[in-house]
């Protein structure tokens, strides 16, 4: 018995004392290990390359390469592929004014994205498609930029496809939105608006209201059809998120607000997470936020 | 065949003995405090106030396993039962909390333990349709109904449609196969507290290969060694939302079959030389438990419910003294003191936890079956049984299809357990109708 008594006690002493980091990277921000695997990996490679230049790409070339989850790409600051594990056929070509199927040019969204502080992992969201198929895939792609030996600066990244939303997308989307306002004031709205700008993603979608609940741009409809409150717009629940989030803002700077939505594959409601913004636009304030998911238990 | 114990339902094991056994049954139960940790995760709640939560909940689920056990006149089944934070009511707390903040998840709480206490002795009534083959359906969806939650946590998913890493499965391999070999191979101590070894060999492997499972220092800042728990809203500030009753009506019934189903595994797994189910305990079992219901609504701590894992555990180690239920309430109460002990367990890896519940739902689920085909089998306990299992496990199979079923469906088809247990004991009396009304046989006795 008191060697078990002994046992127990050194499991717990020994486990309080590890500790969890691990490669330097902050990984807190993210729920799915989907996310976190993917950073972690451009990650690693892109330090590789920082150290040894595209001769690291050796390991990551498909079929044999480390991760079959994950194709790596490389490309230099004018949009030149230099090294592609998927599709091998868009090595030494420019890429940047290629287009997704909804018109977002995703060079320019990287390049946008890695120059954001907002943004620390690079993250762009667009439609693909899987090498050897024929259809649309939904993408998340993370971006690191690294300065080879050789002097040239690169960006290294890899994407998930059918990602899973993280609340982390919506929070960049949206602080992403209010600094555009900010620097550049009514200006900002029709950018953000713009379904191929990095504010719209999937069902993700930037929109704006005053505090009186009047829509500056709308979270569902380009053309709002009939004039809404959100102030007055309730969930499946039947109470208001939107009045429910502004009494928050006293005393902080952003909320997340929880809401019940209906799902045609569950049972019960599901939730979802609004997360909102205040800012000043012509001297009024202004809410800016976006609608995603909430992860859901197993 | 006689059942050799360590230690029988009355039985007092030493001191020693009862505080490491019931500590076993304790790390089983620690899977539940993920459920006030979500609840207040979606509601962006403050540390403050997840922490009351936490240490409110330990206290309801510790209040709960002592009742049901120690032996209090007319409550309790006096089985080892302990209690832990309820899955069935988690869905329906955070649409009450979210709707109408903690008074309303207390009112609606303490509603659903008023409605569990009403059905006590109503379910007793029902002596009658439950044959010894349905009941041993009841124990064995007892053990199915812990598979998704096991096998979700064996493959370490937090969430829905999460990746899966190799290393959390390699890791859910060895914790089990180690329970497993000290059940088969070990001997006295080792195979006594074959779960705890298992859990405690798995954590620390675990914890050397998976850097994320290593307890990190920064989540212990902050919590006290020692700290008195505060509630969640004022004394008297309780709601209830008429909205909420129906939907609160229908998880409390197939709460109460589900631990209606707890309660008679416990029944076989304490007293197996009994012949037929004895009702008195369980009617008394579904009293504690709607009791404990309504005090985890009265003190604002999540809805708790009987652990079926707990209850395959003392399957498993041949332990059955209930007086380990009264030491593990005892000791989650005496943690709930102590938050910086209780975050140190509540890390214990989710792959270490999904070998433990399969690890305690394998002998739930053979106990069921042996009780089952115990009988001489008839074509009339196929259709019972086999239409039975289709409608229970589809509930588990397929959810979508229930989440557009008209609301009279989804109300009596929510769970694997209360679904299977409902169509058994109603084709039983369908397919024996015959010997109703010829007389010659009740088709209880079939």
């Amino acid at each position: 018995m008191k060697h078990l008594y002994i046992g127990i006690l050194a499991v717990l002493m020994a486990l309080s004392a590890c500790s969890n980091s691990r490669d330097g990277l902050d990984l807190t921000a993210y729920n799915y290990n989907d996310t976190k695997n993917l950073v972690r990996f451009v990650h690693n490679a892109a330090q590789k390359i920082e150290k040894d230049g595209l001769a690291a790409t050796e390991e990551y070339k498909s079929p044999k390469g480390i991760n079959k989850d994950f194709n790596l790409y490389v490309y230099d600051m004018k949009g030149i592929n230099l090294f592609h594990a998927g599709t091998p056929e868009v090595q030494n070509k420019n890429l940047r004014n290629i287009t997704d199927i909804a018109g977002k040019r995703v060079i320019d969204l990287v390049f946008e994205a890695l120059s954001n502080p907002e943004n620390p992992h690079g993250w762009v969201h667009y439609t693909w498609w899987e090498p050897g198929k024929f259809y649309p895939v939904p993408k998340s792609s993370c971006h690191f930029k690294v300065r080879m030996p050789d002097g040239r600066e690169v960006f290294v990244g890899s994407g998930i496809n059918y990602p899973l939303e993280e609340s982390e997308f919506a929070r960049i989307a949206v602080d992403s939105a209010v600094n555009l306002i900010t620097a550049k004031g009514s200006a900002a709205l029709p950018v953000i608006e713009n379904a191929t700008s990095s504010y719209n993603f999937r069902e993700v979608k930037v929109f704006a209201f005053r505090p009186d609940g009047r829509i500056v741009i709308s979270p569902i409809l380009g053309d709002s059809l009939v004039s809404t409150n959100l102030l007055s717009c309730v969930d499946e629940a039947g109470t208001k998120p939107f009045e429910h989030a502004l009494k928050q803002f006293g005393k902080q700077t952003a909320v997340w607000q929880i809401f019940m939505a209906k799902s045609r594959y569950e049972r019960q409601l599901v939730k979802k997470t609004l997360y909102l913004r205040k800012t000043m636009l012509n001297d009024e304030p202004l809410f800016v936020g976006a609608v995603t998911d909430l992860p859901q238990t197993p | 065949m006689p059942q050799k114990y360590e230690y029988t339902v009355n039985e007092v094991p030493p001191i020693p003995h009862l505080l490491v056994l019931s500590f076993q049954h304790v790390m089983l139960m620690f899977i539940s405090i993920g459920f006030p940790i979500m609840l207040a995760n979606q509601m962006n709640a403050s540390i403050e106030f997840t922490a009351s939560l936490i240490t409110l909940s330990m206290i309801a689920c510790g209040f709960g396993s002592i009742i049901q056990s120690v032996g209090i006149p007319y409550i309790g089944s006096k089985y080892l039962c302990p209690n832990l934070v309820g899955p069935s009511y988690f869905s329906l707390s955070l649409s009450a909390v979210w709707i109408g903040g903690i008074p309303l998840m207390r009112g609606m709480l303490i509603l659903a333990g008023l409605i569990e206490m009403f059905l006590a002795p109503v379910i007793q009534k029902l002596k009658n349709i439950f044959p010894t083959y349905v009941v041993g359906l009841v124990v064995s969806m007892v053990g199915v109904s812990v598979i998704q939650a096991s096998v979700s946590s064996f493959f370490g998913l937090q969430f829905k449609g999460d990746a899966i890493n190799s290393l959390d499965v390699v890791m859910g391999m060895f914790t089990l196969l180690t329970m497993v070999f000290c059940n088969i191979w070990g001997k006295g101590f080792v195979r006594m507290y074959c779960l705890l070894i298992g859990m405690l060999i798995g954590w620390i492997a675990t914890a050397l290969i998976i850097p994320e499972y290593r307890i990190d220092s920064v989540l212990l800042q902050g919590k006290p060694l020692f700290a008195l728990p505060r509630l969640l809203s004022g004394i008297w500030d309780i709601k209830i939302d008429m909205k909420m009753v129906i939907p609160f009506i229908v998880i409390a019934i197939s709460s109460t079959l589900k631990t209606f189903g707890n309660l008679i595994a416990a029944q076989r797994i304490s007293v197996p030389d009994q012949k037929e189910l004895d009702f008195k305990p369980i009617r008394e079992g579904l009293m504690a438990d709607g009791i404990a219901t309504a005090a985890s609504g009265l003190i604002g701590a999540m809805a708790v419910d009987t652990s079926s894992s707990n209850i395959g555990l003392a399957g498993s180690t041949k332990v059955v003294s209930r007086w380990l239920s009264v030491g593990a309430g005892g000791i989650f109460i005496v943690l709930a003191f102590l938050p910086r002990l209780a975050m140190i367990l509540s890390l214990i890896p989710k792959p270490v936890l999904g070998a433990a519940i399969i690890y305690t739902g394998c002998f739930m689920i053979i106990a069921g079956l042996q009780e089952m085909f115990v009988e001489q089998w008839n074509i009339r306990r196929t259709f019972v049984i086999g239409i039975s299992l289709f409608f229970g496990l589809s509930t588990a199979f397929l959810p979508g299809l229930y989440a557009r079923a008209p609301q009279f469906i989804q109300s009596f088809f929510t769970d694997p357990l209360p679904t299977a247990t409902i169509i058994a004991v109603v084709l039983h009396q369908v397919v024996n109708l015959d010997k109703l009304f010829k007389g010659k046989q009740k088709p209880g006795i079939g």
